[in-house]
Order: C-alpha cells, then sequence, then structure tokens
C-alpha cells in the first residue's frame, strides 16, 4: 500500500479538504472567516473610542464615519470638569485595591481547604457551591440589601469590599479547588511530615503550583470589582461613595444626548480593565493554558 | 489538629456562603409572603402577594419578555461560541489577536457597554444606521423603502431583538470553554478517523460533537442563568423597559417594584418565580439531553 494514500498530517489542519490546492483554498478561506470574526468583535470598541475623539461643537455626523475630522482629546478634559471624577476613580480603585487580594486569600484558602478535607466533608461542599452557581445574584439581591444593613456595611464602600473577604464567589473558589486537587498528595503529606502546618503549606506549595489558576482569578475578579454597577447602585446612596461605573451613569443623566463626551466617559471606564485583560490575555487565550483556569 | 487549621481556612467561604446566598434566600422565601416596604415590620399576608402576581398584567409581560430572551439569545449564545471556538481553536498566525479580539466585548464594564449599544443604536447619527445607509446607498439617513431611519429602540419588536443582538457580543467566556475543551480532543482521534476516510462534516458529528456535548450543555445551563439576569442594565440604560414595557424584563420590573415602589413582599416574590422558572428551563435542559444522549447510545 502505498503512503500517499493516507492524508498528509498539514490537510487535518484546516477544514479537512484534502491536499494541495484544496488545503491552500482551505487555508485562505479561515484566515479570511478570523479576519472577519475579529473585525465584528472588534468593530463596536473602535466605534466606542472614535466617537469619543469627535469634537464637543461639532453637530453630529449624519453620515457614517469611521474616524472623526479634526481629533481631539478635549472631552477627556470635559469630563473631569463636569463630574468629581478623580474622586469617583479612587473608589473604584480603592475597592479594587482591596477585594482583588482578598479575593485571592480567602478563594485560595477554600480551595486549598476543600481539596485537602476527606471525601465526605468535600462532597457536599462542591455540591453546595455548584448549587449557588446556579442561583441568578439578581433574584438574591433584595434581600443582600438587607443582610448588609444587618452588617451595618450600606451606604460605604465596606459594602462592596465585603463579599470580597468571604470567598468572593463560589465560581472562583471552585476553579481554585480544581487547580488544587490537580496537585499530587505526595506533596501536601511529605511537607506535613516534616511538621508544616496547613497555612505554610499552602503559602509555599501549594500557591506557587496554581499560579495560572490563581492569575486567572485575579483577572477575572479584578474585572468583576471594577466593573460593578448594579452593587454600588443599590448599596450606595451618598455621591461621595459612587464608584466609575455609577459615575457613567450620572454622565448620561446630565447629558443624554452628548455623545463624544458619554463616550469618553465609557473610554475612562473601559481602559484600565483592557490593560489589565491585555497584560493577563496569554493565560487565558493561548493554547492549552486555558486547561489550567478551568481546572481540567 | 492540621484538620482544624483547614476549616479555619474555609471559614470566610463558609461564612459567604451563608450570609450571601442561604440566609438571603431564606429571607426572600419568609418576605415573599408579607407586606413590607422596609419602613415598618414585616406584614404576614400568607399568599395574597402571589394571587396578586396572577393578576398583574406588568408581571406576565415581563415574564414573558424574560423567557422571550432567553429563548432567542442561549442558542444564538451557544451556537456563537462554538462557531468561534471551531474557528479559532487550532494555533496559526494571527490567531492570538483574533481570539482576544473575540474576547474583548466581554471585558467591557456593563455600564460602559450598554451606553456604547445606545449610541450604536441611535436612529440619527448611529455608527449602525450610517453602515446600513453605507450599503443601501440612500444618503438622507433614511433607509429607502422606510422613508425613515430605522429605529431599532423604537418598536417593541425591534427593541426585543436589539437587546439581544447587542448582548450577543459578551460571549468570551463559553467561547473560552469550548476553545479549551476542543483542544483537548486527541488530536490521534481526528487522524485515524481521516484515515478511515471520515470526511470533515462526520469527524465534527460524529466525533467532536458528542465529546463536546457535556460543555455545550454546561455553556447552555449557564447562559441561560445569565440571560435571567445580564438584559437588567440593558433594560436601565439602553431600553428604561420600553417601548411600550417590550424590555420590561423581569428582574428590571422586580427592581422597579422594590427600589421605586417599596414593595419588597411583592419583589420577593417575584424573585421567587423568577428562581423557580430558571430552575425549570435548565432542568429541561438536563432532561432533553439525557434523553439525546440514551438515545444515542441505544
Amino acid at each position: 500500500m502505498r503512503s500517499a494514500s493516507i492524508p498528509d498530517r498539514r490537510s487535518l489542519d484546516g477544514f479537512g479538504l484534502g491536499t494541495g490546492a484544496e488545503a491552500w483554498r482551505g487555508a485562505v478561506v479561515r484566515a479570511v472567516a478570523m479576519a472577519c470574526a475579529a473585525a465584528i468583535f472588534i468593530l463596536p470598541l473602535v466605534w466606542m473610542f472614535s466617537a469619543s475623539l469627535r469634537p464637543p461643537g461639532l453637530p453630529p455626523p449624519i453620515r457614517f464615519e469611521l474616524w472623526p475630522p479634526e481629533p481631539t482629546l478635549a472631552n477627556y478634559s470635559a469630563i473631569f470638569g463636569l463630574l468629581p471624577l478623580g474622586r469617583y476613580a479612587l473608589n473604584s480603585l480603592t475597592v479594587v485595591t482591596a477585594a482583588v487580594p482578598l479575593t485571592l486569600l480567602t478563594a485560595s484558602w477554600a480551595g486549598f481547604a476543600m481539596a485537602q478535607l476527606p471525601r465526605r466533608v468535600r462532597g457536599p461542599l462542591v455540591a453546595v457551591s455548584v448549587m449557588s452557581l446556579l442561583v441568578p445574584v439578581m433574584s438574591l439581591w433584595l434581600t443582600r440589601f438587607l443582610v448588609f444593613k444587618w452588617l451595618g456595611v450600606l451606604d460605604s464602600l465596606l459594602a462592596l469590599i465585603v463579599p470580597a473577604a468571604l470567598g468572593s464567589s463560589p465560581f472562583y473558589v471552585l476553579i481554585l479547588y480544581w487547580a488544587f486537587t490537580r496537585i499530587p498528595a505526595e506533596l501536601f503529606e511529605a511537607a506535613r511530615v516534616d511538621g508544616c502546618g496547613a497555612v505554610r503549606i499552602w503559602w509555599s506549595i501549594g500557591l506557587p503550583l496554581v499560579r495560572p489558576a490563581l492569575t486567572a482569578v485575579g483577572v477575572l475578579s479584578f474585572v468583576y470589582y471594577w466593573s460593578s454597577f448594579v452593587d454600588p447602585m443599590l448599596y450606595l446612596s451618598d455621591q461621595a461613595n459612587y464608584t466609575l461605573p455609577v459615575a457613567l451613569r450620572t454622565l448620561q443623566q446630565l447629558h443624554p444626548s452628548r455623545w463624544s463626551l458619554l463616550m469618553a466617559g465609557c473610554v475612562v471606564v473601559t481602559l484600565p480593565v483592557l490593560l489589565v485583560f491585555g497584560l493577563a490575555q496569554r493565560h487565558f487565550l493561548q493554547e492549552h493554558r486555558g486547561s489550567g483556569w478551568l481546572g481540567r | 489538629m492540621y484538620r482544624f487549621q483547614l476549616v479555619l481556612m474555609l471559614v470566610p467561604y463558609l461564612a459567604g456562603l451563608a450570609l450571601l446566598y442561604v440566609v438571603p434566600a431564606l429571607l426572600a422565601a419568609g418576605v415573599a409572603f408579607t407586606d413590607f416596604d422596609a419602613l415598618s415590620p414585616p406584614r404576614w399576608i400568607g399568599l395574597d402577594n402571589f394571587r396578586r402576581m396572577l393578576q398583574d398584567d406588568e408581571f406576565w409581560n415581563g415574564l414573558r419578555a424574560s423567557v422571550v430572551f432567553v429563548v432567542l439569545a442561549v442558542p444564538l449564545r451557544v451556537a456563537g461560541a462554538l462557531g468561534l471556538a471551531l474557528l479559532l481553536y487550532r494555533s496559526c498566525r494571527g490567531v492570538t489577536f483574533a481570539r482576544a479580539a473575540v474576547y474583548l466585548p466581554t471585558v467591557v464594564p456593563d455600564v460602559a457597554y450598554a451606553l456604547l449599544w445606545l449610541h450604536i443604536f441611535n436612529p440619527l447619527y448611529g455608527p449602525l444606521n450610517g453602515l446600513m445607509v453605507l450599503f443601501t446607498g440612500s444618503f438622507d439617513g433614511t433607509v429607502p423603502g422606510s422613508a425613515r431611519p430605522t429605529g431599532w429602540l423604537l418598536d417593541p419588536t425591534a427593541a426585543q431583538i436589539a437587546v439581544v443582538v447587542m448582548l450577543a457580543w459578551t460571549i468570551g467566556e463559553g467561547f473560552v470553554l469550548l476553545m479549551a475543551a476542543l483542544q483537548d480532543v486527541p488530536r490521534e482521534l481526528h487522524e485515524s478517523a481521516a484515515i478511515d476516510g471520515a470526511g470533515a462534516w462526520q469527524r465534527f458529528s460524529l466525533l467532536t460533537l458528542p465529546l463536546l456535548a457535556p460543555f455545550l450543555l454546561l455553556l447552555a445551563i449557564r447562559s441561560t442563568i445569565w440571560s435571567f439576569q445580564a438584559n437588567f442594565v440593558a433594560a436601565v440604560i439602553v431600553t428604561r423597559g420600553g417601548p411600550y414595557y417590550a424590555t420590561s424584563y423581569l428582574p428590571y420590573w422586580i427592581y422597579l417594584n422594590a427600589a421605586e415602589y417599596q414593595r419588597f413582599g411583592y419583589a420577593a416574590a417575584m424573585m421567587l418565580v423568577m428562581l423557580v422558572a430558571t430552575g425549570l428551563i435548565v432542568a429541561l435542559q438536563v432532561g432533553a439531553s439525557q434523553r439525546w444522549r440514551a438515545a444515542s447510545v441505544a
């Protein structure tokens, strides 16, 4: 039998179309599809940015334009004059600098402990965590309000930080739990025999081995706490405590039709998230890195 | 001793589960049977809130809007994530950029995202109509045949579709999940199937799809739960529940009742109904997938 009858390895990389010219055509089709997908998903963000550069006095465009005439940064200085955005940015920053490390601490503690505890304790804990993921959070916010009132944290930034001190979300705990269960138990056993305590083992053996999962939880929780809008809208009433997303809504209420101004506000709120994501994206999107945080 | 230390490390999370999930759920179950305005203490009224719901047109409208959204959004999101994952899971030149581009809209903060789409949908100056005019060749800001700009958010049906469309860009999480699942399918399986003469479609339907089935189910369940709540910010900022209550989804209607009308008991009762509705749809999906599995084994 001739070996040529076996499709060569490269032909499987395209759309599985034969060899030679057909494989080449498949690669071209795929490249075009990839470019279209990327363009479609990035277009709204391009529109956000280009609209924010439109000179403030100019009437809105009647025709389609991808880039404004005479782009300017005037809208950015204008929004900082209209609202105490510095103050709100500081609030947002306070929340994430407190919430992200707290999340990493409490969620990795919980994940580590769950991975180490005997099966009969671990099983129900995992089950409860998965079940709480199934509950729509929107259906709990009203009574969370009552709990937060009872805790005395309403109308302060603490209301936004408290969940982080409590593991943040079962999702983060489960990601870290799955990562910890992949570490061979013998490693922990050996450290225990040497007389290490649980916290010591978590810090010097566990954490270094779950770095990818830890990074993922760090980024996800940063995005969550930075973007959170419903929580501050419900739990804060004093304007001095507003975070950037709430400020953005205030800006909309002040100037509902000044689009270049509003889009500049959107860029200010979005940029930090894009930066953090850009720095960390290889952990999410590169081949076989994904399995690190999905925990399989 | 060691085990005691482990339990201590678990305490914050256990407290979180109790304070953020269990207690609020129990409270909601209790408050739902009371008349409560958060000023005077709750007054027990039995099933009155649920009776009232039966006659409340706005409630039924909200439930219908939410279910329509779920029915439109979940298949679109799962299929979209699957298509993009199939396109981008293999490495090649430029793939990292394309993956990042697909994920980016997912991380844009909700409010900024909603405002951006309010801008995009603007009938006169919005880039979407601008783009359509560019393609249809009319230059006075109108779409030929309708004699006026397409009002995405002015017509009830169009507004419902517009909210589904704008949120279809945020499928990064499902995309990453399916991409990782596809990368875990052993190459050798594909190669041996190809050697046995299976074409691309056969390899996809008989090999990839069954291996992916658990992840697709997981994604469908997560999208369902997500879809019941994720349109809240869009309803607040983009449509304000309109036009003619077309996008007054259940969470928005619950929010209005609690935050604006101070009807906490009634709002809690509706939250319970939303919880049950989510549970029912998830159970339906699990049941359907099990029947599908049983049928494919037989």
